[in-house]
């Protein structure tokens, strides 16, 4: 389902399908997903949309900026580093435009949303909760409903920490695409209460494809921030 | 002639043109001020918070007025200086002659400096309800839930408690759900928890807490805690209550009415007077 569809198309996969058809002045959008159906009429009869998938932080609805992903506490001797794979919920959006103009026209998962709390209600953050398995290899996946992250776990702390806990900026996910969903991380791990996670900008293997993302549509003018600093710690 | 009369003194040195060419020069800036905002709105409206974009307008609008003023003050030839100790000892005499003004001045100054609260947020102030609106130097403006325009003074502001609901990013809040003696708790808590282990916003830490509180008189209590983000809180609220009614019902579980068991012994009689009927009833 993922790539540029020139206008008309038809796409189905997984019990979702979305069709575009012209009629004398409008492409009319159509997708229909399980409990949910979304019809639009697009301002124009040429020209392609590009599926893919997109930051997982728009459904039901934007509460928060970051990704915190919980699985199995891993134990990381100092100054060593490990590879994991884990999976993250797949939110697939749909865009019109061209270049670095483009926006969002719609986006759906199969995926169930929720949402956690990352450090006191005070001065913590709300955060799209992912419950994840740890893996070895790449797993394998559906793709329209999970995506694969390889995370480096790095310990540059003098002591043996548990980390089963990472927390990433939405604004700094680059997620490609090819047979599935993919990113590829690193976390530096200071002490049990301190860590930063960056996103890396290359594709984690070759012929994938980067996917345009809905933090770029809004065209804020807040930089984006490359990594984010786990102040609340590491581990649960 | 007219030339002539617009250049006599009528306060000092200055003339009723040095007034003319200063009330054009200021609104002249006054009128640039407003296209910038204009343009600035424009521009950014989409990339920029509108809370933020107001005060970012605000304070570019307000720069533009003082240096407009600024550079129209030579025609009055007065010296800064001079301005200074006469706005100084004119600021004094105004701070004696109007002091609930300039109590509402510095509450407004307080509260802007500790910011409990800020444009858009849910908040209770003394006896009113509503959303921020605006917090401006002398007052605050409410909008309340009934869509009320309410201002409040900002020294009345400064010594209310206020208490801000969407302050912390996440926020708690509880039901009591009585269910009847004949039902299963177990089951109903088992219910209870698969509906807001369901729910998006219902956050998965801190964990929601669902157990039986009390053995009351007409029905078991079970309190359910929940975290939900602040921004929606109150609908995740009307949501669950009514979910957790329907898929009680669903289950057989009964939500009891307050009710009362009599036994009457066994042997007593029980008489029932009749009282006679008034006239105006037959």
């Amino acid at each position: 389902m993922f790539g540029r569809h020139s206008i008309p198309f038809r796409l189905e996969d997984s019990g979702i399908s979305i069709e575009t058809r012209r009629n004398e002045k409008f492409t009319i959008y159509e997708r229909i997903s399980p409990y949910e159906r979304v019809e639009k009429r697009l301002g124009f009869t040429e020209g392609a949309l590009t599926v893919n998938p997109v930051e997982p932080v728009n459904l039901p609805q934007e509460v928060t900026g970051a990704v915190e992903f919980h699985f199995t506490p891993i134990a990381v001797m100092p100054l060593s580093e490990v590879e994991v794979f884990l999976t993250f919920p797949v939110e697939t959006g749909v865009f019109s435009g061209t270049g670095d103009n483009f926006t969002l026209i719609d986006v759906f998962s199969l995926a169930q949303p929720k949402y956690s709390l990352y450090g006191s209600p005070e001065r913590g953050i709300i955060t799209r909760h992912v419950e994840t398995g740890v893996s070895n290899d790449v797993p394998t996946v559906n793709p329209l409903e999970e995506g694969v992250l390889s995370l480096r776990i790095r310990n540059a702390g003098r002591d043996w920490v548990w980390v089963s806990r990472a927390v990433f900026e939405s604004s700094s996910l680059r997620i490609f695409y090819g047979p599935h969903a993919a990113m590829s991380a690193e976390m530096v791990v200071y002490s049990r209460l301190l860590g930063e996670t960056w996103v890396s900008k290359t594709p984690p293997a070759k012929g994938m494809q980067e996917a345009l993302r809905v933090y770029q549509t809004r065209r804020s003018l807040i930089p984006e921030k490359p990594s984010y600093l786990m102040e609340y710690g590491v581990g649960d | 002639m007219v030339f002539d009369s617009l250049s006599s003194p009528i306060i000092g040195t200055v003339t009723p043109l040095d007034i003319l060419v200063f009330g054009i020069a200021v609104l002249v800036t006054v009128i640039i001020a407003r296209i910038v905002a204009i343009y600035l709105k424009k521009a950014l409206g989409d990339r920029v918070d509108p809370t933020e974009l107001d005060k970012l307008v605000k304070v570019i609008q307000a720069v533009i007025v003082i240096i407009g003023v600024y550079a129209a003050l030579p025609s009055f030839d007065i010296q800064l200086a001079d301005m200074l100790v006469v706005g100084g000892t004119l600021g004094l005499v105004a701070a004696f002659a109007s002091q609930r003004i300039v109590s509402n001045l510095g509450s407004g100054l307080f509260v802007i400096a500790e910011r409990p609260m800020k444009p858009g947020d849910n908040v209770a102030i003394g006896s009113v309800s509503g959303t921020v609106e605006q917090i401006r130097v002398l007052s605050t403006i409410i909008k309340t839930y009934e869509g009320v325009y309410v201002r409040v003074p900002n020294e009345k502001v400064f010594n209310s408690e206020i208490i801000n609901y969407v302050a912390n990013v996440a926020r708690r809040f509880e039901y009591t759900i009585g269910i009847s003696y004949g039902s299963d708790a177990e089951a109903a808590i088992q219910i209870i928890e698969s509906l807001l282990k369901a729910h998006p916003f219902v956050l998965a830490h801190p964990a929601p807490s669902v157990f039986v509180e009390e053995l009351a008189d007409s029905s078991v209590k079970i309190r359910v805690f929940i975290w939900a983000p602040s921004r929606v809180w109150w609908s995740v609220r009307t949501e669950m209550l009514w979910e957790i009614k329907k898929a009680l019902d669903e289950a057989g579980i009964e939500i009891p009415f307050p009710q009362r068991v009599v036994t009457i012994a066994e042997g007593a009689r029980v008489e029932v007077a009749h009282a006679p009927a008034e006239e105006g009833d037959r």
